[in-house]
């Protein structure tokens, strides 16, 4: 019958044909190649200080009959060392997933386990088909104050570590980039570049959870990027292009109040309109845009740039502080 | 005793302010405004608080200011109005539940928040305690007045008997520091869901619906 064997690099292994005697006449074949007599110790392979390319099937016959007394499989490799694990909500309020990899290979087979307690309940994380190394949980609560605490073990033949990650529920929030980014020149205008995108389609609920936008954009010939940041809306148009520059650009999302920025989205390229070189009377002005005003005199419309941070009025909150202020007193009064 | 007494007065008076009719004390604005003013004054306020928390906690030092500092919910720490909810539910909630929720936080929050202010340590803590209290205090007026605005009625002051005597006292400084720490964790928990529970008001409240009531009402 066939075994498996792991072993560790660097260690030394000693096989043993089976219950052959020690003093047996026997043969050891590395992957049917016949292994040298000065590896042996009686009947028992001695390999030293192995490595990777040892790995193989190794297998004993009896010296005369040829029988075949013994086979294993030997892998060589590495305990795991500590594993890497990211955690995210891509699609809040839905849920969150995990994935994980190791930081180096270990040549050989590894299991994982992820357990993920809130206060103290246990959750199930449910495993993805694909990719293989990653699970998702669905939350049942909504603005929880309680720690998620997810800790993923790896296991092998050689042994196991593991890593833990505790998180808020809005710390790990971070939207998947726009899509359907296009970047447009717009006829007639030849400092201005139209972009328009799309919430990232895993975002489950853009209504109540709306989300904001961070664009950059530069000339491909340049490497200062500039940037606008966009509250609410999905799209933009830039005025300030270089006349006849390729641009390069791309946007970021991010949820309105919580939660960090996500990647920057797949890059788009665009030139802004030029005028044709030749001048024909009879070209016709052909408007595309739904713009009232085709005028290049036209003041370009203010980026919105700041949020609004308006503060409440104060005048309100100072009459209601006074009549507070009263009353304080009169139950100071009584002390 | 006594004290204590003159402390639950206070903070019931305090509290129903803005449910006194005499007192007009919100802007005649269109709910649509007031949402988004109040909405604003959220992230204002969960702006403040981050300084806030963090001067806070490292007054208490070790290890409340830990960043990974996870203990468990001691049951006392359930009389401090919790933000956490079931996701179906508060998707469902009503405006006028919605609003109540957060009026009904916010009110007693603030006066968790003011009985801190005596005991804080520092002069500086103290000063930035009493600010912020001044801005939640008007993010309560500013429930209030959408409330009021989209004709639901105040609920009456804050939600249950404030806690009995004999009881509301923390038996030892540690157990005190930990209401301490889950009164700013929920107070924080509030104002990120606050910004959401407005978000949808926002979008289901148009200006146009406020204007008509403010006629009705012969103004």
């Amino acid at each position: 019958d066939s075994h498996i064997q792991y072993e560790r690099v660097g260690a030394d292994v000693t096989m043993k044909c089976g219950s052959m005697d020690w003093d047996a006449a026997v043969t050891w074949t590395a992957n049917g190649t016949d292994i040298d007599e000065s590896h042996l110790n009686g009947s028992y392979l001695i390999l030293k200080n192995v490595d990777l390319t040892q790995s193989g099937q190794y297998s004993c016959y009896e010296g005369s009959s040829w029988h075949l007394k013994y086979q294993t499989y030997l892998r060589v490799g590495t305990p795991p060392k500590e594993p890497v694990l990211m955690c995210r909500s891509n699609n809040y309020p839905k849920g969150f997933y995990c994935s994980w990899h190791l930081p180096t290979p270990t040549y050989i087979p590894n299991s994982f386990n992820i357990s993920v307690i809130h206060g103290t309940r246990e959750m199930v994380c449910e495993k993805d088909v694909f990719p293989k190394n990653r699970c998702h949980i669905r939350y049942l609560q909504l603005f929880s104050t309680v720690k998620y605490k997810v800790t993923l073990t790896v296991t092998n033949a050689l042994g196991k570590d593991s890593t833990t990650l505790t998180f808020d529920e809005f710390a790990i929030v971070k939207p998947d980039p726009p899509e359907s980014v296009i970047a447009k020149p717009v006829p007639n205008n030849p400092r201005r570049l139209e972009v328009s995108w799309q919430n990232p389609s895993s975002w489950p609920d853009p209504e109540s959870f709306p989300l904001k936008f961070f664009l950059r954009y530069r000339p491909l010939i340049l490497d200062q990027w500039q940037h606008v940041e966009l509250s609410d809306g999905t799209s933009h148009t830039i005025t300030d292009a270089y006349a006849g520059k390729e641009y390069i650009i791309q946007v970021a999302a991010k949820d309105n109040d919580i939660g960090t920025w996500s990647d920057w989205s797949v890059a788009v390229h665009a030139t802004p309109w030029t005028e044709e070189p030749k001048h024909l009377t009879t070209e016709a002005q052909v408007t595309e845009t739904t713009s009232a005003s085709t005028s290049s005199f036209m003041p370009p419309p203010t980026t919105k740039i700041c949020d609004k941070g308006a503060v409440v009025g104060s005048g309100a909150v100072a009459v209601c502080w006074t009549a507070g202020l009263v009353l304080a007193a009169y139950g100071v009064l009584f002390i | 005793g006594d004290s204590w007494g003159i402390f639950t007065f206070l903070c019931a008076a305090l509290c129903n302010l803005p449910a006194l009719p005499a007192l007009n004390c919100t802007e005649e604005l269109g709910a649509g405004q007031s949402i988004q003013k109040t909405y604003d004054l959220t992230r204002y306020l969960e702006h403040q608080l981050r300084t806030l928390a963090g001067t806070y906690l490292n007054y208490l030092g070790p290890p409340f200011n830990e960043p990974d500092f996870n203990p468990p919910r001691l049951a006392r720490a359930e009389r401090v109005p919790s933000a956490t909810v079931d996701l179906d539910l508060w998707r469902g909630l009503t405006d006028n539940a919605r609003l109540a929720a957060n009026y009904r936080a916010y009110s007693r929050l603030l006066c968790y928040l003011r009985a801190l202010d005596g005991q804080a340590g520092t002069a500086e803590l103290r000063h930035r305690l009493g600010h912020f209290c001044s801005s939640l205090q008007g993010l309560v007026l500013s429930i209030a007045g959408v409330m009021s605005s989209l004709g639901y009625p105040l609920p009456a002051g804050p939600a249950g008997p404030p806690a009995p005597p004999g009881n509301p006292v923390a038996p030892n400084d540690f157990l005190k520091k930990m209401d301490d720490f889950w009164l700013l964790k929920e107070l924080q928990t509030w104002l990120w869901r606050s910004a959401k529970d407005f978000n949808r008001l926002k979008k289901k409240v148009p200006p146009a619906v406020v204007t008509l009531r403010l006629e009705a009402r012969g103004f």
